[in-house]
């Protein structure tokens, strides 16, 4: 599929006035593969409501959302796990691993449920993110910073068509989201994916091609 | 490369809940053990009764009379064409037949071998009632030879007093050899018939004769055309049926006793078995449920592993067979040792307590061991279910 759209959605819990203000919100919307698209907003304008809508998480909204001409509405658990695992990926704001496992672990359940990468690139993609010492560590005991490294290269380790970011450099310096953005593109290009990167501020080092306020 | 359960198994927070998962794998060993010793019983009494039990096709022929009491001693206490009608007509009797009597006077003797003769009665039953009918057991207008069916049990009560009157004892075999003169006498005349036993019967308690015969000699050595049985055979799918026993008692009609009395033994048997089986039925389900709660528990536990797993893409259905998976080797070594010791205790009882009679075996019947798989595959298959219904639930 090539192609995500979200037609006239609005949050269950956002008033219709809203519509008005924002450039998603009750608009239409076609987002291609290969597009990198930004959405900007200041806190509390549901970046996060959006990700999770698209992801499926969340079903309390208006309007729809459709990748390619299947209303992701109508999605048995079994569809999403398939739209997950073959289609969609997402770095979480809120990182969501498992805090008892390994970094290896964590990377490794992920990869091996659709291996797009060899296992020998974990330890590579570690490194280059600056997490290479951290892998037999136990991802409770890293730190924000080291966990949402962990969380940006899983990402990365599966097939997809669009990936989602809900603000993926919250805890994390500009060297460090320097090096992990690079990543994410190369890693995009090469699936020729679209990136839907949903943030509180504009960055320099994501060369988007459509912007949108939210 | 197949997606391996492995990694993920540590996922599933089971530890802390092991002495609720022990208590759920003892529950079930005890309910599978009574639960399968109970039909082995249930089994084992069946054969030994089904050799005991005189039955044919299935059925249970008893005979009939009605209770002599000092009350209605002196009336007429045979079964008229109503009584009989009237037994027909119950739903737990299949069928019923007179035995009909000889109006006349038998004198029975055996020539020179046995110096013996006395008065006797004989009797004409219905063909389908009698356990054995040799071919030639039959009588046409004219036939010098009358075919007898002789019971078991008198020629064992003739063998018991035969030495007592200097008479030899007789073996089935040589009685069916011996010529026996029947002497008939009636209101209209006398005659001689030759007689030779033709067969014994475990099952009948007289000395049957081809109704033809009977009829014949009814008719033309008495005069009589119709004649009433003081006995009634039953034909009956089981002689042990609370309403047939309920049935002859209010009418005052009396069945074999011996027969009844280790009837009702054998129906309080299955009876105590089946409460056991049940019983061991019930341990079984509180055991699954037991089980259930523990796995419900385990999944509550896990709830956020679980969760995050289905949102990184993991399939419930996979999920579901995998968890349901792990805990085939403890179901199938539960309900396996639970086998094993009805085994045992099947031998146990075939050696010590039977004595290694032929009627049963010493390996448990095949039954037995099909109701343990299918107790492996409704476990495992009502696991799957539910965890397969609790990870649907945590996917929304």
């Amino acid at each position: 599929m090539n192609e995500m759209i979200i037609q006239d959605v609005l949050p269950a819990y956002f008033q219709e006035s809203r519509k008005d203000q924002s450039e998603i919100w009750g608009k239409d919307l076609h987002f291609e593969k290969g597009e990198l698209i930004k959405i900007v907003a200041p806190s509390g304008k549901g970046k996060t409501s959006l990700i999770h809508f698209i992801y499926g998480l969340r079903k309390d909204y208006k309007g729809r959302i459709a990748y390619g001409k299947k209303n992701i509405e109508g999605f048995s658990a079994e569809n999403f796990a398939g739209y997950r695992k073959n289609h969609v990926s997402v770095v979480f704001q809120d990182l969501r691993l498992f805090p008892e496992n390994t970094v290896l672990q964590n990377l490794e359940i992920k990869r091996q449920l659709k291996p797009y990468h060899p296992p020998e690139m974990i330890p590579t993609f570690a490194e280059r993110l600056g997490i290479g010492d951290k892998l037999d560590f136990k991802a409770r005991t890293c730190s924000y910073g080291e966990q949402q490294r962990v969380s940006i290269i899983r990402a990365l380790l599966q097939p997809f068509d669009f990936l989602l970011l809900d603000e993926p450099f919250s805890h994390l310096d500009d060297a460090n989201s320097k090096k992990a953005m690079e990543l994410m593109l190369e890693e995009s290009h090469a699936r020729n994916a679209c990136i839907i990167f949903a943030d509180l501020e504009r960055i320099d080092y994501f060369p988007y091609t459509r912007l949108f306020h939210l | 490369m197949a997606l391996s359960y492995r990694t993920i198994k540590p996922l599933l927070l089971t530890s802390a809940s092991g002495a609720s998962r022990w208590l759920s794998y003892t529950g079930l060993a005890v309910g599978v053990l009574l639960l399968l010793c109970s039909i082995q019983m249930f089994i084992n009494i069946q054969q030994l009764l089904h050799r005991q039990g005189i039955r044919k096709g299935g059925y249970d022929f008893i005979s009939v009379t009605k209770t002599v009491t000092n009350e209605n001693m002196g009336m007429d206490n045979r079964f008229s064409q109503a009584d009989i009608a009237e037994l027909k007509n119950q739903p737990f009797i299949d069928d019923a037949a007179p035995l009909v009597p000889n109006r006349f006077r038998v004198v029975a003797s055996a020539g020179e071998m046995i110096p013996f003769s006395s008065d006797i009665f004989i009797e004409a039953l219905d063909h389908n009632f009698i356990d054995t009918v040799p071919p030639g057991f039959e009588w046409k207008e004219g036939q010098e030879v009358v075919p007898v069916i002789f019971s078991s049990d008198f020629l064992e009560m003739y063998n018991v007093f035969a030495p007592s009157y200097d008479l030899p004892q007789l073996s089935q075999a040589t009685a069916s050899s011996v010529s026996i003169i029947l002497r008939c006498e009636g209101n209209l005349g006398s005659q001689n018939f030759r007689s030779n036993i033709l067969a014994f019967s475990d099952r009948v308690n007289s000395i049957l004769v081809p109704k033809s015969f009977l009829d014949w000699a009814n008719k033309n050595l008495e005069g009589v055309d119709t004649v009433k049985s003081s006995r009634v055979f039953i034909k009956t799918k089981d002689a042990n049926s609370p309403e047939l026993i309920a049935f002859l008692d209010t009418k005052d009609y009396r069945v074999n006793k011996e027969k009844t009395i280790f009837g009702r033994s054998k129906q309080l048997l299955q009876g105590v078995l089946s409460g056991l089986g049940l019983f061991g039925l019930l341990v079984v389900i509180l055991a699954l449920m037991l089980f259930s709660f523990y796995l419900q528990l385990v999944v509550a536990r896990s709830k956020d592993n679980l969760q995050l797993l289905l949102i990184l893409g993991y399939s419930p259905a996979w999920l579901s067979r995998k968890v349901a998976r792990q805990f085939i080797p403890v179901y199938f070594m539960v309900v396996l040792l639970a086998l094993l010791v009805t085994q045992l205790v099947q031998w146990a009882f075939h050696h010590y307590v039977m004595f290694d009679r032929p009627e049963l075996t010493t390996l448990v019947h095949w039954s037995v061991a099909g109701v343990a798989l299918l107790l492996i595959i409704l476990s495992v298959i009502t696991n799957y279910r539910m965890v397969r219904r609790l990870l649907h639930k945590l996917s929304y």
